[in-house]
């Protein structure tokens, strides 16, 4: 049983958190615009 | 036998479908915020034109006043729901974004400052919350959800405490629904009591920080006065947020020492389960501005990026207000959030009326 509970925990995906998605979205815009694909952003 | 007996199975939502799903309030969220951005350019103008005396109402009013008009009237309808729950989402982005128009320097200078003044905020509040909730009789529970609440970060902070002190599900309903009604308040009187009293946008920042709970509503109640005060008014609420774990784990401790709810093992990770990783985020790209990694220009960029963010999050925070469902919430934790609330906020305007004294803001 033991190595089953290890085996489906391993194979469990592994998932961020909302905060952490927010983040990485966050830091892709960021590099986006730091390289020069997104030059201007208009408001 | 096997083949006769049939199984229940639970299809699982293709996370492909998942996400197409939330494509509809999302639509609903940026055309509430465009609207709202339009009704700023064009209400003033045609007013101008016109010779009318008409205040200028910023686009962060008119998104949140449309949000409310749909939500209270039409309300929202479910193929829209998921989508305008990513509001916090927008929110968090638009925070990390933010960053990059503080330089280091400033956030430590203006993080000790209100490091000091939230930790203050966070003890007074917590124990003037303990007291009225005792004194109004109200679930020990109950009590420290709404403590938390208003001393901490709002519905994160009481979604967090909920799962460690195992309190109940209408409990902590009571107190979001508290905090939300009373966050949709500040709003509106915050920035008038600010410009009655002639706050400086330093004092009103820090005032709106300190004082709103939920974090979407201490950003708007920001803005609502100005550019500046908006920005220093999340810097101060992402110092109240990174405190949540602290809180949280001291009432888990507690509640697990009264014998009614789990022992927390792993401290450490405990704090870093709870801690707001976008507070990270946020100094994170605060650095990279300070070191010069963006240019100007894109520092200009990224500001309107998080701009884009928080117009998503200003109509969330309409479109999520609904009185009637508040209103079935029941009027006594209403009433002690409400007492707390108006206290707190006073608590907070003396200490920021201080503290502008001391530092000659």
């Amino acid at each position: 049983m033991g190595a089953e509970t290890n085996h489906e925990k391993a194979n469990k995906p592994w998932k961020l958190s909302l905060d952490s998605w927010a983040v990485v979205l966050a830091f892709l815009a960021a590099l986006l615009v730091r390289t020069g694909i997104f030059k201007h952003i208009p408001w | 036998m096997a083949d006769v007996i049939t199984v229940p199975q639970v299809q699982p939502v293709q996370p492909a479908l998942r996400y197409l799903r939330l494509i509809p309030g999302i639509l609903l969220l940026f055309a509430i915020g465009y609207a709202g951005k339009l009704l700023e350019q064009n209400v003033g103008a045609y007013a101008k034109a016109h010779h009318w005396t008409f205040p200028n109402i910023e686009y962060v009013l008119w998104a949140i006043l449309l949000g409310l008009v749909i939500s209270n009237t039409v309300g929202v309808p479910e193929v829209f729901r998921s989508g305008v729950a990513t509001y916090e989402f927008w929110l968090k982005a638009g925070i990390v974004l933010l960053g990059a128009r503080f330089l280091l320097g400033d956030i430590l200078k203006l993080g000790g400052v209100s490091l000091a003044l939230v930790a203050i905020e966070i003890t007074g509040s917590i124990a003037f919350m303990t007291f009225l909730g005792r004194a109004f009789k109200l679930k020990p529970k109950l009590t420290s959800l709404l403590a938390v609440g208003s001393a901490v970060c709002g519905v994160s902070a009481i979604i967090a405490t909920k799962g460690a002190i195992e309190a109940d599900d209408e409990d902590s309903s009571f107190s979001i629904a508290a905090i939300l009604a009373l966050g949709a308040f500040a709003l509106f009187t915050f920035p008038v009591i600010g410009h009655f009293l002639h706050l400086s946008d330093k004092a009103y920042g820090l005032w709106a920080g300190l004082g709103v709970d939920n974090t979407a509503e201490a950003t708007a109640a920001g803005a609502l006065y100005s550019d500046a005060a908006g920005k220093l008014a999340v810097l101060v609420k992402s110092t109240r947020n990174a405190m949540i774990g602290f809180v949280v784990l001291a009432y888990a401790i507690y509640w697990a020492s009264k014998g009614k709810a789990q022992a927390v093992g792993n401290k450490a990770a405990f704090l870093w389960q709870k801690f707001p990783k976008f507070v990270l985020g946020f100094l994170l790209i605060s650095v990279l501005a300070t070191y010069r990694f963006f240019s100007k220009d894109q520092v200009g960029a990224l500001a309107n990026l998080s701009r884009w963010a928080f117009l998503l999050t200003f109509a969330g925070v309409g479109l999520r207000t609904n009185f009637q469902e508040m209103r079935k919430q029941g009027l006594g934790p209403f009433a002690v959030g409400a007492i707390g609330e108006v206290v707190i906020a006073g608590f907070t305007l003396g200490l920021v009326y201080g503290a502008s004294k001391l530092f000659g803001w």
